[in-house]
């Protein structure tokens, strides 16, 4: 696979309209650039599903606003790992104060979108396609991204892993990105038999008329399926590492990155899912277990980038596709929000806290105001991490939020 | 492509003609749809009716009173257990073992229309009770069905309403009843959901059961959807329901179903079952039947334009050859093809489509066919595969090859695809029958259905 780098991109003739849009944003681009080449860059998504309660993630401790809408849900100013006077991270979440003291992890606060939607899935869908739903809406800013870099052949560009079904974020109309379980799910049984498993191979390669049906899409996904599987076997054998994850399912699967990481795959998007975020019941236990796999687990994948001398090639990026109502409701839990944080970490980017915390006394229907649309972030990653032009990929021009160095 | 489906045509009753023959295929397209797949004989059978006479005997087929005694006893059983995969691996033993398949493949729609799911729920019995009403109302009253969801306690538990107070209504069913159940996102506002919550203040679950704790409910006036008054939860559902968004969402949804993935259906076409459903109240059997008697149903339109799901897969796969297997393995199995039965993976169920596949499905459907085919847990006719072919005098590779195409596939398999199969199949190698078998189930063709 090539990531086109900026140089590239602007001198092939397809981006010559995009030039004038590009304006000053050059040199903070060239200036990463020194970090590592950008055709080795990865990028690690954590979604964190069901809409995380950014307010008691990132909290504004120091407001008394705060305590009166959350009588029973507040954390208290002597449990909080404080970030300033007036901010502090959930008690739970030592993995990211850790990070932020270590200069690798930038919050950025108030993150949304205009005209907020409440529902799980439409808010999802909006995130993973830049697009709303009156548009026809077939694939999603990762798989955009992808289709202006991917050479088919070679490893596959993006990966998904876990069991939950593919996001949206990485459909693409002409790239397939593969879903993996785990490694070991991931052998061809019978394929010992290389007369077998030459055959399936060639059957699925073989090509179908009307590509672009079900049909189609079912052969080029069976085809590269099969020949993901037969790298895959042959790699992540190479791993060995001395940093102990957290037994659970995000530190697994970013184990699971990491040894793919290692064993040299060209995979420059991997894509994993965190769920359980939707508590609108009895939500302190749950939500202090999932910051806590959220923070020891990319604490832990960091450290093992470090050790594996590859920290100066991947970011980390985690979001979730809504905040949560700041009144706490009666079930000591809380219903569907708007605006909340996004984390980005990694040895490359710029360390802080952007943007202020929303105002807790200028509410929305009883929701926090977004500040800072999630597709700057994005820009942000796209421009300034891959090198890419967002224009397209983000169906506009959204000025790139300050992330690295 | 759908604006050149003109409705009067699709929703006219079928009638075989040259063009369009009522033959195995057709049945084999019906049954799979209707319900998982047919036999051979069922299908030779079939042949012989006419498609509506098959449709009729797909609609009003009954469960015999030792199939439902057998159930119930099994049930039971998994229950006692308290383990929801033991209840999952009931279900699949009923997919497998039904004489009334569109019954149970009804069943499996509404699970995945009112998902709700074990992991969090917990309580075996509060997911059967569930299912049981899911069942008994599958082909029935979709008011009713509704109505007595919304009290339902494995549903209220796992939407976090099992508690509802007027100071703080929960908002979650009230969102869901409108955006998964009935409308549609976009059919309603932010405060529609706010006032529908009030409706649902003081419904509880109380030791795995529905209470209506008056003290907590909100008397006050609410306006919902246009309408205003002091509306009790009854009233909210009941006000949901008489939305025109309602039987369209429905209709569409069956029409996704049974007839194809893709285009998503247009208004227009889904207005004539919309306003059938309705003017049925809301009764389910006619608009499904007309949904399968339809020109559009046997058409290319719909045959092979779906994408198995991983139930459809297995269990068809099975069905059609009069397998047996280990319920609890396959429930696990299809679980981790994405398709956990009473473990939907969120309140808005299956999504099904393309989103069914991916390299770790295919992958995992691969694998599983060769599980099938070498676990000595799986019998056909109480035999091997090999055998059980031999028995019905299919003892030449090509003959195999032909007999699953007519049985299992959809979409037909080009010849230069069933010549390599053949000669992997006559290769001088101990697992040669397996490796054709599994390679033919392999292709990209055996996805859809």
């Amino acid at each position: 696979m090539s990531v086109l780098t900026r140089r590239e991109f602007l001198r092939s003739s397809a981006a010559s309209s995009a030039l004038l849009t590009f304006g000053g944003l050059a040199p903070s681009s060239l200036h990463a650039a020194a970090a590592a080449n950008r055709s080795d860059r990865i990028l690690v998504v954590v979604e964190l599903a069901g809409g995380n309660d950014g307010l008691n993630t990132v909290i504004p401790y120091g407001d008394d606003v705060y305590r009166k809408l959350r009588p029973k849900l507040a954390i208290s100013k002597t449990n909080v790992l404080s970030i300033s006077e007036e901010i502090g991270f959930h008690p739970a979440l030592r993995g990211f104060a850790d990070l932020l003291e270590s200069r690798k992890l930038s919050v950025v606060q108030g993150v949304g979108y205009p005209d907020p939607n409440r529902s799980h899935f439409e808010s999802m869908d909006i995130w993973h396609t830049c697009q709303r739903k009156e548009e026809v809406r077939t694939d999603g800013w990762l798989g955009r991204m992808i289709e202006t870099t991917d050479s088919s052949g070679s490893d596959p560009s993006a990966m998904h892993l876990g069991n939950d079904k593919q996001p949206l974020s990485l459909m693409s109309r002409t790239v397939r990105v593969p879903s993996i379980r785990s490694l070991e799910q991931f052998h061809l049984k019978g394929s010992e038999s290389e007369s077998f498993r030459s055959t399936v191979q060639q059957l699925s390669d073989s090509h179908r008329d009307g590509g672009d049906d079900l049909l189609g899409f079912v052969q080029s996904s069976t085809s590269s399926a099969l020949m993901a599987s037969e790298r895959l076997v042959t790699t992540g054998k190479a791993y060995h590492s001395t940093i102990s994850y957290p037994k659970n399912g995000l530190g697994e699967q970013l184990q699971t990155v990491a040894k793919l990481i290692g064993s040299g795959l060209k995979t420059s998007i991997y894509y994993v899912q965190l769920q359980g975020f939707d508590t609108h019941a009895q939500q302190p236990d749950a939500h202090q277990g999932l910051l806590r796999q959220l923070g020891d687990s990319v604490k832990a994948f960091l450290d093992d980038m470090d050790t594996m001398q590859q920290s100066d090639r991947v970011v980390v990026m985690a979001f979730s596709e809504f905040g949560r109502r700041v009144a706490e409701n009666a079930s000591q839990g809380t219903d569907h929000g708007t605006a909340g944080p996004m984390f980005i970490a990694g040895s490359p980017i710029k360390s802080g806290i952007i943007g202020k915390h929303p105002s807790l006394n200028h509410l929305i229907d009883g929701d926090l105001e977004f500040h800072t649309d999630f597709r700057r972030v994005y820009a942000a990653v796209i421009e300034d991490w891959f090198g890419c032009d967002s224009d397209a990929i983000l169906k506009g021009k959204f000025d790139p939020v300050e992330l690295f160095a | 492509m759908n604006e050149l489906i003109d409705p009067d045509w699709a929703w006219a009753e079928y009638s075989p003609s040259a063009q369009s023959p009522w033959d195995t295929r057709m049945a084999a397209h019906l049954f799979r749809r209707a319900g998982f797949g047919a036999t051979d004989q069922e299908l030779k059978a079939a042949v012989e009716q006419r498609p509506s006479e098959l449709v009729d005997s797909l609609m009003s087929a009954r469960e015999s009173d030792a199939f439902l005694r057998d159930m119930k006893s099994l049930a039971g059983a998994a229950v006692a257990t308290g383990n929801v995969k033991q209840l999952s691996a009931w279900w699949t033993y009923r997919m497998l073992s039904t004489p009334t398949q569109l019954l149970e493949k009804m069943t499996l729609f509404w699970h995945g229309h009112f998902a709700t799911g074990g992991e969090k729920v917990k309580d075996a019995e509060l997911m059967l009770t569930q299912n049981e009403c899911l069942r008994r109302f599958s082909l029935g009253d979709f008011s009713k069905m509704l109505l007595e969801i919304s009290r339902d306690p494995a549903m209220l538990i796992y939407l976090d309403s099992a508690t509802n107070r007027k100071a703080h209504p929960n908002e979650n069913y009230a969102r869901e009843i409108m955006e998964l159940f009935c409308l549609g996102e976009g059919h309603y506002t932010e405060t529609d959901i706010r006032e529908l919550a009030r409706c649902f203040t003081g419904w509880e679950i109380r030791r795995g059961e529905f209470k209506f704790n008056h003290y907590q409910h909100d008397t006050g006036t609410k306006s919902i959807l246009g309408k205003t008054g002091a509306f009790a939860g009854e009233d909210g559902v009941a006000i949901v329901l008489e939305q025109n968004s309602a039987p369209e969402f429905i209709a569409s949804k069956l029409v996704r179903f049974f007839v194809m993935d893709e285009p998503q259906p247009d208004k227009t076409l889904v207005s004539p079952l919309a306003t059938l459903l309705r003017q049925s109240d809301m009764l389910l059997a006619p608009v499904i039947k007309c949904i399968l008697s339809s020109n559009l149903f046997f058409s290319p339109h719909s045959i092979g334009r779906k994408v198995r799901s991983p139930v459809e897969f297995a269990v068809g796969l099975l069905r059609c050859l009069e397998g047996s297997t280990n319920s609890f393995s396959l429930a696990e199995s299809m679980d981790a093809l994405g398709q956990g039965l009473l473990f939907p993976p969120s309140v808005k169920g299956w999504d099904g489509g393309r989103t069914w596949i991916n390299s770790s499905t295919l992958l995992g459907r691969s694998n599983l066919i060769r599980t099938l085919l070498t676990g000595d847990k799986t019998r056909f006719a109480k035999q091997s595969l090999e055998d059980y072919f031999k028995a019905t005098g299919l003892d030449k590779p090509r003959l195999v090859i032909d007999h699953l195409e007519r049985l299992l596939f959809a979409v037909p398999i080009a010849s230069a695809a069933k010549d390599r199969v053949e000669s992997l199949m006559k290769s001088d190698n101990d697992s040669s029958f397996v490796d054709g078998i599994h390679a033919l189930c392999t292709l990209p063709e055996f996805q859809l259905g």
